[in-house]
Order: structure tokens, then C-alpha cells, then sequence
């Protein structure tokens, strides 16, 4: 609006400065024209009036002069004149001057007395005043004179009396009266006045003029100097004025007969002043003209650009979907387009970004933004949903095959695949790499479990990515609202539980169970410290002895970890050994055994105390190829000879990477060290395989020696296991011994070596030191 | 002109004609200037008395004039007004020495007009201004007008001695001027008389022009 009235105001401010500019320049032209020609016409009035004046009172003087010559040449005039006789003198002066209406008459001799007068002031036989201007208006050939006489302005005509010789002159005088002023205003169009000036002193004025500008005309007549054509203000009117000196007497006591002249300009004026109220109009009505036209090219320009500003903000605002609707094709109409395409750019550019922001960029699926935000409003809504957190565990083996287009091949391929056993408006997202988040709405725990069975069904169908066949292991766990939790972020943590809980079990499905994220909590805690317990002095080896069942002698040990945790006080090793596996800090955790493990030896050895001491290599320490230097180093360091270690690995850690694992372990065998296959019989591992490991040990896992006797199905495989083992080299251990049957079997069956709780739970350092001293002297006991 | 005045001589001299001696006077007129002077009178007062007979004289009007210009009689001259004319007059004068009227006319008036004082008349035509015309009225015997060369000739005149008066309209006031005593003898005498004159008063009207129709159209715009 701001814009609007400022844009408007400036443009109307400037075309109708513009205008106005204009109007009065021509308005001042036309006044000054008008003035020009007024005042033009006015002087050619005046001199024409004046002219027209000027004859008017000379022939008026020659009609006169005629008049008065006729009436001097009456014979009953002449007659009476000629008679001499006063009386009838002055009566025929009297009754002939009445017939043309003179108002003073004179006879006069021939010498210039005057013989008969009709006023007093120039009595008979006095000299006649105007005798010489009489005489020189004859010679100049004028009819008439124009004198001041009893304070009134005169015009003397003189006429011979003829009888037939001239015998007197007759003058007749006629006062310039009111009527003639008129007559001549009426002819020359001008204002006339007289005024007669006796030794100074001015007469009667006969003007025209109304009464009240008397005394201001007379001033005009009374200045000498002004017989020039002037200007001068009488009331509220201007004139132009010509002054005549009328008076011809010549006379030297300045008596004379002025005349003024004016013509009105006023009234000229007046004739223009319709022409100033057009040119007011005209002003006007171009002005108004101009104002509203202003007011509609500001308008024309103004509102589009107020709807584009306002579409501008609009746009700010987020609005995409309303296009400016401006039907013009000139600039702002080209900005109205770039506008409406500029918006429809950022609306499709604040779609990607939007999508993006709560989208997986490979698979198009939501994030985990999105679906947490999906599953909050569930919440709100208080609507049952479940979580399920799935982990395809054969990821990183599939990755490896099938190279990462693979990777990305098949990850659409299960984004698909997610969708399909979900009912509309349920929820697939991608977490990360491998872990996908489905949000399934309506759903109890049941339903939940079937739709992650399906899941499960559908992902484990093999899938062609490029030249593999691919089948999707995947685990899931499962959280639902409400029962396990009313916030989003704790059903997305215990759905992570479970899945991890699930990735344990046979079944690769875990609903979550209360508590279970205590244990978690648990866990992560155990996770965080166990990098610190080696370097706290929390951890220590506890060592069980291992018989040797020919010669009933203990010549060997396992080294077992234990750690005292500061707040969970002893932590089993089941416990943090796989937490460690899993989070990657079993090497801290092994390289610290083998140390601690040679140290001991290395004591044991400077007391006269040799044993041979079995330790557990994870599967990183065999794949991060470094293991046999730093044992060498440290075999080296310790003054352990290698003979006295060997390392028991499991066939899990030799099968992940075996070729890697192979070169490890043959380093590790020309060291000197003896290998050990640990936990055998519960890999996937077979003998054929075996044979391939440089190990001289193979240790049948607890589960099969633990209940061992003579009928059961274990005892086929422990048998069979020694005497294929035997048959390979290999000397076979057999742990979890703990009943003397079992040891009676293992004896028959010629197993080499025993370990268990009936030969010994795993003892502390000192505790072993003080066994093997009691064992070596009841030996005997100990083997039958 | 002459030719009325050769007959006045002639008449004069038949009157005159008793007397033994005989004798002509030539007079000639001048102006100061030395110019011939036309219209000038010269009376003379000379040794014999007047005659007894009752005279008789013509004014004439010619051309809207009078004719002669200027008329000399002697006192008690009956002067008739003829009018040669095709229009008529209206003779008047207010002259002192003889105030008269013929009223309009044609022709010539059945009366004439007796001129019994002596003096100048003057006379005018009521109807045509222009018309101005002297008659010279003297007690004196003998008179006469110089004609256009200035001339007079006076016949028949008894020698003797004379008192010459001269006029002539345009002397000082028209009033006659004494010409000195001369002495004519037998043998004639030509005398040269010179008389000052005015010039011609100005207020003297004069002819209008001679178109009619003008006159008539100047009348009526000033009118």
C-alpha cells in the first residue's frame, strides 16, 4: 500500500507539476498576449477616439460656425444689427442665438469692442477677450474656438455680419455641456470629460465618467505632463488616457481647456475574461484529466506489482499452489510468468528437498524422521501400531558378492518387497545400510509377528541381482504400542533390543520383553567400560587345569578371563566376551590375555613351574594379521618358549575369512605355537576342512561331553570325533568333563586330554600354583 | 462698363454743354503702389453750381454682380435696380446715406430708388452674399469712376479750378479721401490721383463655386 501511494503520489506529483507548469506558462502567454493586445486595442481606440474626437469637435465647431454664419447672414439679423440700436441688438442676439441654441452671444464691432453681450462679466464696450484668437483662428482657417468661460469650457463661433460689407462679427459661444460629452462618448467610444482651467484654477468638471471619479479624472487633467497616451486607475477601473489641451486661445495666462480621453481597459479586459474561465476550465479539467489519468497508469503499474509482491509473499509463506494471475503482456506480465515459474521451481525443488529430508535417497522410502514422526502421531492418536525394527544379517557377506550396484540393486528390490504383506497407510523406512523400520498400524503383537514371519518368508526367497541368486537373512524385532512403550523413541529403542535379541535366536524374530532394555542398558554400559578393564586392572586370568588322561598328570592349563567390573562386580565371560566380539574390542581384550598369559608363565617358569597354557584368538585377531609379530614380540619379550602357548580358535573365526585366517595361523605354527579348534562340533565346519588348518589340537565342545555315557548319540559323535581326529594327527580335548564316567569313556576311547569341573573348576594364579603342587603328589589320585 | 460710363459722360457732357469753355480731364488712378487703380471715384467742387436736373442713374445686375462695381451720383440721383439676370435679387442696403430693400425681383422695379443724401451706399443682394456693390453719392457737380485701367475721363469740363475728393472702396474706413485743389485749363488736364488703399477685408464673402449640385451636397452635410 506504502508502494502503491508513494509510486502513485510520484508520478501524479510529477506529470501534474508537469501540467501545471504548462498551464500557467500559457496562461501567463495568453494574459500577457491578452494584455498586449488589450492595452494594443485600448491605444488604437484611444487614437481612433481621438480622431474620431477631434472631428467630431471640429465639425461640430463648422456646424456651428455654419449655423451661425447662416443666422448672421438672416436679413432681419443684419437688418437689427445694422440698426445700431442696442436694445434690438441684444434681443436679436438673444432670439437668434435661442434658434441654435447658443448659450452666450456677442456682437462685436469691427475693432473688436464688444457692442452687445449676453453676459456681464464682458461688458458692452469693454474689449472682447478672445478678439486676437478669433482673428488667428480665421487665419488659420478654423471654425471654431475652444475657451473657458464662466468656468465652463466653450467653443466660440464667430461670424462676420455682412451688410453687405462686413459691420460687425457675432460670436456665439455653446458650452460643452453633459450632452455633448455624451455624444462624443457615444461616437468615439471613449470616456470624455472637459475641464476648464482659469488661471489655475480648474472649473466645473463635465465628465462622463460617473460623479465619484470626478476628483481623480480631474488630477489627470490638471497635470500638464501627461499628454502623453497613459495609464491611470480611477476606482477600481483602468484607463487609458489621451489628454487634449483644446483650448486654441494661445492665451498666456494659461487659461485652457483640457480634455481627457480614456479608454477603458477594463472593459477590453473584460472581453477576455471568458477566455481566462475556459482556460480555467481547460486547467481544471486537464488537471482532473491528468490526476485520474495518473492515478490509472500508477494503478496499472501499482496493483500488479502489489499482486506480484503479495505472490512474492506468498511464496515466502510456503504457498506454492496459487499462481499470480496477471494477464498482461508487457514487463510486469513477463515478471508475473518468471514469477510463476520461479514458484513452481521452488515448490518442486522444496518437494525434493522435503522429500529428501524425510526419504532414503536410494530407495525412495521414508526415514527414520518420517517414520518416527508417523508413529508420534499414531501415539497421540492413541492408536495400537507396531515397530518393527528388521536387520538383514547376511548383509555385509551379500555386499561382498554382489559389489555395491548390487547392493543398491537389491535394496530397492526390498523396499518393494517390504511393502507388500502392509496394508495401505502402514509405514516402510529405511534406517540405515541394513536395517529397515516398519510401522504397521492396527496392529497387535500378534499380527505384528505375523506380518514379520512374512516378512521373513518373502525376504528369504532367493533374489536374481545381476548374477546371483540372493536370500535375505533377516531379524526382527518387534516393539508395540501400548504395550511396550508410549513414546517414539523408546518403541524405536526397545524394536532395536529386540531385533539385536532376535539376531541370537533360531527363530531371528524377538517380540520385546520387559526389562530387556535394563539388560540393554546393561550391556552398553559393559560395552563402554570393557575397553577400559584392561588398562583399570579389572581384568584377571583364572586357570582350569586340563588332565592328561594317559599318564593322570596336569602338564597344561586354560587360560579363562575374568572381569570384576566396578558396579556389576564379576561379569561372565558369556556376557562380555560376545559383547566385546560384536562391538569390536575382543582384541583388546585377547591381546591383553596373551600378554598376561606369557607374564604368568614367565613367573610360573622362575618358580620351576612349567605348564602349557591354552589361550582363546578370537576371529579379528586372526584376520587383522599383525597377531604373530606382536606374540613373537612378546614371546621374546617374556622369555616364554612358544611351545608352552597354544592358541584355541573357533571354526566360526577360521570360516569367516579362511584364507587370511590360514596364513595367520601357519605364522603362528612356525612360531612354534600350537593350535587348538575350539568348540568343535557346533560350527558347520567339517573334518575335510580341517585337515587343511595347521592345528595339533581339536577340542570337542562341552555340549557334547557334558552328559556323556555310553548310549547316547553324543558318545557316537565324541568317538567317532576322537578316532577321526587321531586318525588326522590331532590330539583331542574334551571340556565340560564332570562326571567320573564321563572321564572313564574319554579314557576308553583314548581321548588325550580332559578339562572340566571334575578335574578342576578354573582357579585363580595362586590357586592353580598351590593345585598343581597338592596334585603332583597324590597324582596317583587323580588317574586310575 | 465703359460703355455706361461713356454714355453717363456723354449725358454730362450734353448738360454741360452750354458752357463757352470747354475742357477734358484725364485722371489717372493709382494705388500706393503706383498701380492702376480700378473703381476709384473723383468728385470735383469746381466754379459753376450744380445742375437742377433731377438725374437719373442705372445699377445693373449682371452675373450675380452689380454693374457697375461702384455707382458715383450726385445727390438726389433716382438709380434704378434693373436685373439682367435670369434670377432674382434682393437688393438692400443699411447704409446710412440711403437704407433700402427692393424686395425679390425680376427685371427692373417700376420705382427707382432716390438717393438723396450724400455718402456711400453700400449694396448688397440678400440672396447671393458675393454681391457687393458701391454707390457714391456726392454733392459734387462733378464725378466720375476710373475704369479698369485706372483711367477717367472727364469731357466738357469748364477750366478752372477745382477741389478734387477722392474714394474708393477699399480707402481707409471707405471714407472719402481730399484729392487736393487742381486747376483744369482749357487745354484739358491729365492729373494722376493716387489713393491709398486696403486690401481687401477678408471677411469679404466670396462666390461659391460654380457647381450646384456641390453647393447643395455642402449645405445638407452641414446642416
Amino acid at each position: 500500500m506504502k508502494l502503491r501511494i508513494s509510486f502513485q503520489a510520484r508520478i501524479a506529483g510529477v506529470l501534474i507539476m508537469l501540467l501545471l507548469i504548462v498551464v500557467v506558462a500559457v496562461f501567463l502567454a495568453v494574459k500577457a498576449a491578452t494584455q498586449d493586445a488589450v492595452s494594443k486595442q485600448a491605444q488604437a481606440q484611444l487614437e481612433v477616439g481621438t480622431r474620431v474626437f477631434e472631428g467630431l469637435l471640429e465639425m461640430r465647431g463648422k456646424r456651428l460656425r455654419d449655423a451661425v454664419q447662416l443666422l448672421s447672414s438672416d436679413f432681419g439679423f443684419r437688418d437689427a444689427v445694422a440698426s445700431a440700436d442696442s436694445a434690438t441688438i441684444r434681443s436679436v442676439l438673444l432670439n437668434h442665438g435661442a434658434r441654435i441654441n447658443a448659450n452666450d452671444m456677442f456682437l462685436l464691432g469691427m475693432d473688436g469692442k464688444v457692442l452687445s453681450s449676453t453676459i456681464e462679466q464682458i461688458p458692452e464696450g469693454s474689449p472682447f477677450p478672445f478678439t486676437q484668437a478669433l482673428r488667428d483662428l480665421k487665419a488659420h482657417n478654423q471654425s471654431m474656438l475652444i475657451v473657458p468661460l464662466q468656468g465652463k469650457p466653450h467653443l466660440l463661433v464667430e461670424s462676420t455680419v455682412l451688410a453687405p460689407l462686413p459691420i460687425a462679427r457675432v460670436v456665439m459661444g455653446f458650452s460643452m455641456d453633459d450632452d455633448l460629452a455624451q455624444e462624443l462618448r457615444s461616437l468615439s467610444g471613449l470616456q470624455v470629460s472637459f475641464l476648464s482651467v482659469v488661471h489655475q484654477l480648474p472649473g466645473q468638471i463635465i465628465s462622463t465618467q460617473p460623479q465619484p471619479l470626478y476628483d481623480s479624472v480631474r488630477g489627470v487633467m490638471l497635470n500638464p505632463a501627461s499628454d502623453q497616451m497613459q495609464m491611470t486607475e480611477h476606482g477600481d477601473q483602468t484607463f487609458l488616457n489621451k489628454r487634449l489641451n483644446l483650448g486654441n486661445t494661445g492665451d498666456a495666462a494659461g487659461d485652457q481647456v483640457v480634455a481627457l480621453l480614456q479608454s477603458p481597459l477594463d472593459q477590453a479586459m473584460q472581453a477576455f475574461a471568458p477566455l481566462d474561465e475556459k482556460l480555467f476550465w481547460i486547467t481544471l479539467v486537464a488537471l482532473a484529466g491528468s490526476l485520474v489519468g495518473t492515478l490509472l497508469l500508477a494503478r496499472s503499474v501499482s496493483l500488479p506489482v502489489r499482486a506480484l509482491a503479495l505472490a512474492a509473499e506468498r511464496i515466502g509463506e510456503g504457498d506454492y499452489s496459487t499462481p499470480v494471475a496477471l494477464e498482461r503482456s508487457d514487463e510486469l506480465g513477463l515478471l508475473a510468468g518468471a514469477i510463476n515459474s520461479m514458484q513452481s521451481g521452488i515448490a518442486e525443488r522444496e518437494q525434493q528437498l522435503a522429500h529428501n529430508a524425510l526419504h532414503d535417497g536410494l530407495t525412495g522410502l521414508p526415514n527414520r524422521a518420517l517414520v518416527m514422526e508417523r508413529l508420534g502421531s499414531a501415539i497421540s492418536a492413541q492408536r495400537a501400531v507396531a515397530l518393527l525394527y528388521l536387520g538383514i544379517d547376511n548383509f555385509r557377506a551379500i555386499n561382498d558378492s554382489i559389489g555395491p550396484e548390487g547392493v543398491e540393486q537389491l535394496l530397492q528390490v526390498i523396499g518393494e518387497q517390504l511393502q507388500l504383506p502392509l496394508r495401505p497407510g502402514d509405514t516402510v523406512a529405511r534406517l540405515s545400510g541394513n536395517e529397515f523400520l516398519l510401522l504397521v498400524h492396527n496392529a497387535e503383537t500378534d499380527s505384528a509377528v505375523a506380518v514379520a514371519d512374512r516378512l521373513q518368508r518373502l525376504l528369504l526367497k532367493p533374489q536374481r541381482i545381476g548374477d546371483h541368486d540372493i536370500s535375505l537373512d533377516a531379524c526382527i524385532g518387534i516393539a508395540a504400542y501400548p504395550v511396550n512403550g508410549d513414546s517414539p523413541s523408546e518403541l524405536l529403542r526397545r524394536a532395536s533390543i529386540a531385533r539385536q535379541d532376535a539376531a541370537q535366536l533360531p527363530g531371528r524374530l524377538q517380540v520385546y520383553e520387559d526389562g530387556r532394555d535394563l539388560a540393554h542398558q546393561r550391556q552398553i554400559s559393559l560395552i563402554r567400560d570393557l575397553r577400559h578393564a584392561a588398562r583399570n586392572g579389572e581384568l584377571m586370568l583364572h586357570y582350569q587345569p586340563k588332565l592328561d588322561i594317559r599318564n593322570g598328570l596336569v602338564r597344561q592349563a586354560e587360560a579363562l578371563l575374568r572381569w570384576q567390573h566396578p558396579q556389576f562386580g564379576n561379569v561372565s565371560p558369556a556376557e562380555f566376551i560376545v559383547l566385546a566380539e560384536r562391538t569390536g574390542s575382543i582384541q583388546i581384550l585377547t591381546s591383553w590375555v596373551i600378554e598376561e598369559s606369557m607374564r604368568q608363565l614367565a613367573e610360573w617358569a622362575r618358580r620351576g613351574l612349567h605348564v602349557q597354557l591354552s589361550v582363546n584368538i578370537s576371529a579379528d585377531d586372526l584376520l587383522s594379521g599383525d597377531l604373530a609379530d606382536r606374540v613373537s614380540g612378546l614371546l621374546k619379550l617374556y622369555r616364554v618358549p612358544a611351545e608352552q602357548l597354544i592358541f584355541e580358535i573357533t571354526e566360526s573365526a577360521v570360516m569367516r575369512e579362511p584364507e587370511n585366517a590360514l596364513k595367520v595361523l601357519n605364522r603362528l605354527r612356525e612360531c612354534g605355537i600350537s593350535l587348538s579348534v575350539d568348540d568343535f562340533g557346533t560350527g558347520y565346519s567339517s573334518l575335510a576342512h580341517l585337515k587343511r588348518l595347521p592345528v595339533q589340537e581339536l577340542k570337542i565342545d562341552q555340549s557334547f561331553v557334558r552328559n556323556l555315557d555310553e548310549t547316547s548319540e553324543d558318545a557316537v559323535i565324541v568317538r567317532s570325533t576322537i578316532e577321526m581326529s587321531h586318525n588326522l594327527g590331532l590330539k583331542v580335548v574334551a571340556e565340560g568333563v564332570e562326571y567320573e564316567h564321563s572321564l572313564r569313556l574319554l579314557e576308553r576311547w583314548h581321548c588325550d586330554t580332559a578339562q572340566g569341573y571334575l578335574i578342576s573348576r578354573p582357579l585363580t594364579a595362586v590357586a592353580f600354583e598351590a593345585w598343581i603342587a597338592k596334585s603332583h603328589s597324590s597324582a596317583s589320585m587323580m588317574v586310575h | 462698363m465703359t460703355h455706361v460710363v461713356s454714355s453717363l459722360l456723354v449725358a454730362a457732357s450734353l448738360l454741360l454743354g452750354t458752357f463757352a469753355s470747354a475742357a477734358t480731364l484725364t485722371a489717372e488712378f493709382v494705388d500706393a503702389q503706383g498701380k492702376p487703380l480700378t473703381d476709384a471715384v473723383l468728385t470735383l467742387q469746381g466754379p459753376s453750381g450744380k445742375p437742377d436736373a433731377a438725374p437719373k442713374a442705372d445699377m445693373d445686375q449682371r452675373d450675380q454682380r452689380f454693374a457697375p462695381h461702384v455707382l458715383a451720383v450726385r445727390t438726389g440721383t433716382q438709380i434704378r435696380f434693373p436685373n439682367s439676370d435670369d434670377i432674382r435679387h434682393q437688393v438692400y442696403s443699411f447704409s446710412p446715406a440711403k437704407r433700402f430693400e427692393l424686395r425679390l425681383y425680376g427685371g427692373t422695379p417700376s420705382d427707382p430708388v432716390l438717393f438723396d443724401k450724400p455718402g456711400v451706399v453700400v449694396l448688397g443682394c440678400n440672396i447671393h452674399d458675393w454681391m457687393l456693390g458701391y454707390v457714391y453719392v456726392t454733392d459734387d457737380p462733378w464725378f466720375g469712376v476710373s475704369n479698369d485701367k485706372g483711367t477717367l475721363i472727364l469731357e466738357q469740363m469748364p477750366a478752372g479750378h477745382y477741389v478734387a475728393t477722392l474714394w474708393h472702396p477699399q480707402a481707409p474706413d471707405m471714407q472719402p479721401v481730399p484729392g487736393g485743389e487742381i486747376d483744369i485749363p482749357a487745354a484739358g488736364l491729365r492729373q494722376r490721383f493716387s489713393v491709398a488703399v486696403q486690401p481687401k477685408g477678408v471677411d469679404m464673402p466670396a462666390a461659391p463655386p460654380p457647381s450646384a449640385f456641390g453647393d447643395a451636397f455642402h449645405k445638407a452635410a452641414h446642416e
